[in-house]
């Protein structure tokens, strides 16, 4: 017993440095999988409000360009107003519309918080469950899909980036499409690659990519960016696709949050798919 | 002034640099700019290693905090804390440290400071760069970020320094 105490007085320096690193680390490396907790991150109340306040001094040098984006979507949204449509026929009587119900509700929000050049990029916005936020909504902004939500607090939420790892949005390549999974290499923020294109269908560069609706997280048609470049895969019948993001991350700052009403609707009838039986 | 108030207004002054500025700032070709390593080397020699590494924990979390980065910072600034008396002791002057004295580039010379704040940084830029991209086959990304960030980040830290310690008057 004496020569375990004489040993733990003697290596207490390691020890101390070992349980710290054991603790930093495994932190580091289970947060990026799944979140665990609010503290430690931006989603925090104290870390958040800071945010705020340091996004509420400087987003005035962004001032030109968001105002810009938004007449821009203004526009947009204005030619789509009644107003701007000349009534063809008159005297029919307006009914509750039963061929559409409303499937995707949009949130407005702001970012905050935001990098670029790391390996795992996460973005923090100034909305949070207050606001009908959860885990697991996706992200856009008026260019381009922006993420996935990954850590929410009461007023603050974090998104996972389309500059992660491991983000995995399913998109598609638009007039024929294709479909895949969308990657990030961790180097350049302006392109991406796109896994599991096989390649026995020509594809033209410059082709638009846009999500393609299947986990219910994004409607189908967001916007991802463009195809740059086309590389065959060695000794794999598949296309090394490069492409070209549409949103310029760098200077992200009004981004919708998107809740699917239907969601629930859609994963109860996708659990009864029986899963495969592998022998 | 107070050594408890004057470490702690550093630590805050470097905490809030860190993590409100310098991890927002992204100047390209892989640099990441990191400062808090100064504060380390200028606290006092005679302070033990676990307080020290205390420290540097609080420090790091605290900037994880504010950057998403979970646990990241704190690792890197405990490693460079354990191994400040290595370090530390490898390149102790002849007669030793005079406690009175901090590690500072004016008390201890512009050449010791080289050495050991240069070797602390660069454990400390090596150890973060490598456990941020995590993957053997990008060692070399790992080694340029490492090599641009470096003198980037000790210049910045020159100024720093130059700014928050007082220079001794003349004998």
């Amino acid at each position: 017993m004496r020569n375990l105490f004489a040993f733990f007085r003697r290596f207490r320096v390691f020890l101390v440095f070992i349980l710290m690193q054991i603790f930093a680390l495994t932190t580091y490396f289970s947060f990026l999988q799944y979140p665990r907790a609010q503290y430690l991150t931006t989603a925090s109340t104290v870390a958040g409000k800071t945010m705020a306040l340091r996004n509420e001094l400087t987003k005035h040098f962004n001032l030109g360009k968001s105002n810009s984006a938004l007449q821009r979507e203004n526009k947009f949204l204005r030619e789509q107003l009644p107003q701007s449509f000349q009534r063809l026929q008159y005297g029919l009587v307006k009914i509750n519309d039963t061929l559409f119900k409303q499937q995707y509700e949009y949130i407005p929000g702001t970012v905050i918080n935001s990098t670029v050049t790391k390996r795992n990029n996460y973005f923090t916005l100034n909305i949070g469950e207050a606001q009908g936020i959860k885990r697991g909504m996706g992200v856009f902004s008026d260019k381009g899909v922006v993420g996935i939500i990954h850590n929410v607090s009461n007023h603050f939420s974090v998104v996972k980036s389309v500059l992660t790892e491991e983000i995995n949005i399913d998109v598609m390549i638009e007039p024929i499409g294709l479909f895949g999974l969308l990657k990030w290499n961790g180097e350049d923020a302006r392109r991406g690659t796109i896994s599991g294109i096989s390649n026995d269908m020509k594809i033209k560069k410059w082709s638009k990519v846009v999500t393609r609706g299947g986990s219910g997280i994004f409607p189908r048609g967001i916007m991802v960016g463009k195809i740059e470049k086309l590389k065959p895969v060695e000794g794999k019948p598949l296309w090394d696709v490069v492409i070209r993001f549409s949103e310029n991350y760098n200077s992200l700052q009004r981004v919708y949050v998107i809740k699917n009403l239907m969601q629930e609707e859609q994963e109860e009838l996708e659990s009864n798919i029986p899963p495969d039986d592998e022998e | 002034m107070n050594v408890v108030v004057k470490y702690g207004l550093r630590f805050l002054l470097l905490v809030a640099l860190q993590a409100l500025v310098l991890n927002q700032l992204e100047p390209g070709f892989g640099i990441h700019l990191m400062v808090y390593p100064l504060l380390i080397v200028l606290l006092p020699f005679e302070i033990g290693t676990i307080s020290l590494m205390l420290i540097a924990f609080l420090m790091g979390i605290l900037i994880d905090a504010f950057s998403n980065t979970y646990g990241l910072h704190a690792s890197s600034a405990v490693v460079i804390a354990y191994f400040r008396p290595l370090i530390f002791k490898a390149l102790a002057p002849r007669d030793g440290y005079d406690p009175l004295k901090e590690g500072n580039s004016y008390e201890m010379g512009f050449r010791w400071f080289l050495y050991t704040f240069g070797l602390i940084l660069f454990i400390h830029h090596l150890w973060f760069f490598l456990l941020e991209i995590f993957r053997f086959n990008e060692l070399l990304f790992v080694v340029q970020k490492t090599v641009f960030s470096l003198p980037f980040s000790f210049l910045l830290c020159l100024i720093i320094q130059a700014m928050i310690v007082s220079k001794p008057k003349e004998r």
